[in-house]
């Protein structure tokens, strides 16, 4: 295949993995707001999804997507029973899946693995590449090699799981496009960088989270899928190598999609180590935070306002669904202890509480039991903009977060913040490690589910109106430096001109690579 | 974080690699009954009468029930093999509610099809008394009734009880059978049989209302399995006729008898063939043994320890012994069988002369109990087949057993009367052969079959 274009090609090839337009969710309120921010821009998505099931759009979806395709991971084509030159075939394939499932693979054995496969692809399909006897004595002999002590179903179940995966991503036609960019590693990175290899054409990625962190988390809760009968060690070691089978073949994607890629971006300082980790060339690296409307939120409060200017009880508030990642009873036992310090104190608890019923249920429970019914108030959705005008301080308590834009909307409107230390927590309210000048704490980072923490700083912040203000200066100003939305348009767009104009390039230079490069 | 990524559970899925134990568990003795009650019935009917079978009224007995017991087993033979896995599923499942409908459905749809055929062969085809007819009828639901609630025996696992009611069964046949003979000739006969017949079959079915005291839901909700299970129906059909095509075309024969009544037959043939497969029964009842206590202690580890996440290492092991234990059964099943038929065929005049059966049947006898004996093995290794769950291979057994069974003995027809029973002793060998090779095939490449191509959750 070359690289010429038959038909108009898009400007943006999107690669979306588990998400837009389907879940609602971070990554697709970023996906929309980029789609809508450039329509001048032609895009085109590729929407990388677990099963073909009927899935309502959250979103609707703008005029200048000029095309989109579903990929169904695990989901490929029948194809032929046996090729000529199979043998050759799962020679080059067993070398290659070795070394994706080991902590080694990356960029050179994802190269040979499209090499291999590309001449017959229309050809290809599971009764060959997964159901065949040559499949299965590959599989046998991958399992031979490396994971003999470990259970046999897991390896198989694992196996066709990961290489399936791997070969759904391989064998449908690319979209024709000037800039590939995909929003995650994973299998929505591999597949942006098998199209930067096919077409020549420049790959992107912008990371919200870690993929291959959120695998390796998920792997290891999984223990329903290693359950094996307790023999002691023996089975300790059983696990820990089919779990590192996982972890280690996300791992090889994530490697194979940096060294791919032109940039390699995320949203917060606090990432890139994971990213270095993991293989990312330094040079490469950047950082486009998530901005916002700055102007809107700038008037809602006063500069220079402190609690009880206004004449009112202080105000807290945490902005957020009432679901256990936000750790909501953290929160209600820090009302309680601050509640003991100041009387009159007011909370809120902002955000729909129908999610998880029990959950709710449970909050308000302790809300009864630490007798704070006259203090929390649980208020469901409500316009921010309408509500930040009345709040002091800004609490955040959850377990895990990327980047919670409601931190940087109260901030805009001077509002500091207590938060957990979590996803870009830190860096927004004391700041990037590179922040010249340094504004200031803007609030406090606390421990998770440390309800003292949190009210030590809440008090101070209300008790203390020379380090409310700071904070609250500190806030205004770091985010219309940092976290501006039209910064943030700019910035991609910068790197889509700058990518788009550049002529089509060769495989990047990495070992097996330059073989492709003539054709 | 935000919806990226995908639940690792749903790219798991475990399901349904053991559901095939559950499924064909004891399939050993649900194969081989029937053939079992069969022989010894035909085979101890021949076998007493064929000295003294003379009068007429022994003579049409002995033809009502020949037919019956040929057209009841190859017609209710799918339905039998169907409900005998929606069983197995519905008690792998769990769900066995629907148990006695399921029993009642297929009676209803084997007695609702049957009689089609069976009716107006015995009301307008044959010449017999009115009510040596309806006998006759009555006689032939008896029997489909048995084939059909055999489908539970296993499941009964009451195997005193089981091998009570036939044996009650059985003794109060040949006792009234005699009894009633002397004053009412052939309607006595077949109302003694019919009476002892009648006694295993609702002996049975109140052992299955006691085991399911379930009321009666969705009966034919079994009918979908037809599709599902093609070759199952196919398979049931053509064991009943592979073992009775051989029959079939020699009663075309130029030796072959038309009776005034319209029956047709070949006495001679049937009874040679009959008595051979009586010499079996000591293989069919051992192999029922070394499969329940040899095999399958073994295929159940071979499975048990997959699911209990063995190494490959250790699933290898199994499978080593798995093979080990049909190889060890096969060679005791030959040794013991062998030596019966090889005693048989040497002892086959005296045998005749003891029990007075015309000594020019010897040749034919000696070949069939020789066919006879590679019809077994074959089987056998059929039911090993169908432990694992290879439907086509089996069918492809039968399919070959149906086919050659018939050409040679159309073949053998053309060659002579010293030729007749060849056809089906070459057929059995042949059968014999293709089996094991079926078998070693697939018991060699196990693994590969368990964990992808026979594993209804990998796509």
């Amino acid at each position: 295949m070359t690289s010429t274009v038959a038909t108009d090609p898009a400007d943006i090839c999107l690669v979306l993995e588990g998400t837009y337009p389907y879940v609602a969710g971070g990554v697709s309120t970023w996906t929309h707001d980029l789609l809508l921010t450039h329509p001048d821009l032609r895009f085109h998505l590729v929407s990388l999804l677990p099963t073909r099931e009927d899935r309502e759009p959250r979103y609707v979806v703008p005029s200048n997507v000029i095309g989109m395709d579903h990929i169904y991971i695990q989901e490929i084509p029948v194809g032929n029973r046996g090729l000529p030159g199979s043998p050759q075939l799962f020679e080059t394939l067993e070398r290659a899946l070795m070394q994706v499932q080991s902590p080694l693979g990356g960029h050179a054995e994802l190269v040979a693995i499209m090499k291999a496969l590309r001449p017959q692809r229309d050809a290809l399909g599971r009764r060959l590449l997964l159901n065949s006897e040559a499949a299965w004595d590959m599989l046998v002999r991958m399992y031979e090699a490396r994971f003999s002590t470990s259970s046999f179903l897991d390896y198989f179940w694992s196996w066709r799981a990961l290489v399936g995966g791997l070969y759904s991503v391989m064998l449908p036609s690319l979209p024709s496009a000037k800039v590939y960019h995909t929003a995650s590693t994973g299998y929505a990175g591999l597949f942006a960088a098998r199209a930067r290899i096919e077409t020549g054409r420049p790959a992107l990625v912008t990371e919200h989270g870690i993929y291959t962190n959120e695998r390796r988390i998920e792997v290891a809760m999984a223990n329903w899928l290693f359950e094996g009968p307790s023999e002691g060690l023996h089975v300790d070691i059983t696990r820990r190598n089919l779990k590192d089978m996982w972890t280690d073949t996300f791992a090889s994607y994530s490697r194979a999609c940096y060294a791919a890629s032109e940039r390699i971006i995320t949203l917060y300082e606090g990432n890139q180590q994971f990213q270095l980790d993991d293989g990312a060339a330094p040079g490469k690296l950047a950082i486009i935070p998530n901005g916002i409307a700055v102007d809107r939120y700038a008037p809602l409060r006063r500069s220079g306002a402190a609690p009880r200017d206004g004449g009112r009880p202080p105000h807290i508030a945490l902005i957020g669904r009432v679901v256990p990642i936000k750790d909501v009873k953290t929160f209600i036992r820090a009302c309680a202890m601050i509640r003991d310090q100041i009387a009159d104190i007011k909370a809120s608890v902002v955000g729909p509480t129908d999610e998880d019923s029990d959950y709710f249920a449970e909050c308000r429970q302790l809300v009864a039991r630490m007798g704070l019914e006259s203090v929390i108030t649980f208020t469901g959705p409500v316009r921010l903009d309408q509500f930040l005008g009345q709040v002091d301080v800004q609490v955040l308590t959850s377990i895990s977060e990327g980047m919670p834009l409601v931190v940087l909307e109260a901030g805009a409107a001077g509002i500091p913040s207590v938060v957990t230390d979590v996803g870009a927590c830190r860096e927004m309210i004391l700041g990037r490690r590179s922040e010249a000048p340094a504004l200031g704490p803007a609030g406090a980072v606390t421990p998770l589910s440390s309800p003292r923490a949190t009210a030590d700083a809440c008090l101070a912040l209300l008790a203390d109106r020379d380090w409310y203000l700071s904070c609250s200066a500190a806030m205004r100003q770091r985010v219309r430096r940092y976290y501006n939305k039209t910064d943030q348009d700019r910035a991609y767009r910068a790197l889509y001109d700058e990518y788009m104009a550049l002529p089509d390039m060769a495989p990047p230079t990495v070992e097996n690579a330059s073989a492709q490069a003539a054709e | 974080m935000a919806g990226i990524g995908f639940a690792l559970r749903k790219l798991v899925r475990q399901d349904d690699l053991i559901g095939i134990i559950q499924g064909y568990g004891h399939s050993a003795l649900v194969a081989t009954g029937p053939w079992l009650l069969t022989v010894i019935s035909l085979g101890s009917i021949s076998f007493f009468t064929a000295g003294i079978a003379t009068t007429d009224d022994l003579i049409a007995f002995r033809l009502i029930v020949i037919y019956n017991f040929a057209f009841s087993l190859v017609l209710t033979g799918p339905v039998m093999m169907i409900a005998t896995r929606y069983l197995a599923d519905m008690i792998f499942l769990k769900k066995v509610d629907g148990a006695v409908g399921m029993f009642l459905g297929a009676l209803a749809l084997s007695y609702g099809t049957q009689l089609v055929i069976v009716a107006p062969f015995y009301l307008a085809f044959v010449e017999i008394d009115l009510g040596l007819r309806f006998l006759a009828i009555f006689n032939y639901l008896i029997i489909t009734g048995i084939w059909l609630v055999s489908v539970f025996l296993t499941a009964l696992k009451d195997y005193a009880s089981i091998t009570r009611a036939f044996g009650v069964g059985m003794l109060v046949a040949a006792l009234a059978a005699v009894m009633l003979s002397y004053d009412w000739g052939t309607a006595g006969l077949l109302v003694g049989f019919t009476l002892g017949l009648a006694i295993i079959l609702f002996w049975l079915i109140a052992r299955v209302f006691i085991e399911y005291p379930y009321t009666v839901k969705d009966p034919f909700g079994f009918v979908s399995y037809f599709r599902r299970y093609w070759e199952l129906a196919l398979v049931g059909l053509m064991q009943g006729a592979a073992i009775w095509v051989d029959k079939w075309i020699m009663w075309f024969s130029p030796e072959r008898e038309v009776l005034p009544t319209g029956f047709i037959s070949y006495p001679f043939y049937d009874t040679a063939s009959f008595m051979a497969y009586l010499t079996v029964v000591p293989a069919i009842a051992g192999f029922v043994v070394s499969v329940e206590t040899g095999f399958f202690e073994k295929y159940l580890r071979f499975y048990r320890d997959i699911q209990r996440h063995a190494t490959l290492g250790q699933i290898i092991d199994n499978q080593r012994a798995l093979v080990a234990a049909v190889l060890r059964g096969l060679r005791n099943l030959v040794i013991l069988q062998g030596s019966i038929t090889f005693v048989v065929i040497a002892l086959a005049p005296r045998l005749f002369q003891a029990t007075g059966v015309p000594i020019a049947e010897i040749a034919m006898f000696r070949i069939c109990v020789l066919g006879s004996f590679f019809h077994v093995l074959a089987s056998c290794l059929a039911v090993i087949l169908a432990y694992f769950d290879l439907r086509r291979a089996m069918l492809s057994v039968y399919g070959v057993l149906f086919t050659t069974n018939g050409v040679f003995t159309v073949a053998s027809i053309g060659l002579g009367f010293p030729y007749y029973g060849y056809g089906f002793f070459l057929s059995a060998l042949i059968t014999f052969g293709f089996s094991v090779i079926l078998v070693a095939h697939y018991l060699g490449q196990l693994l590969f079959l368990t964990f992808v191509r026979n594993n209804t959750s990998v796509e």
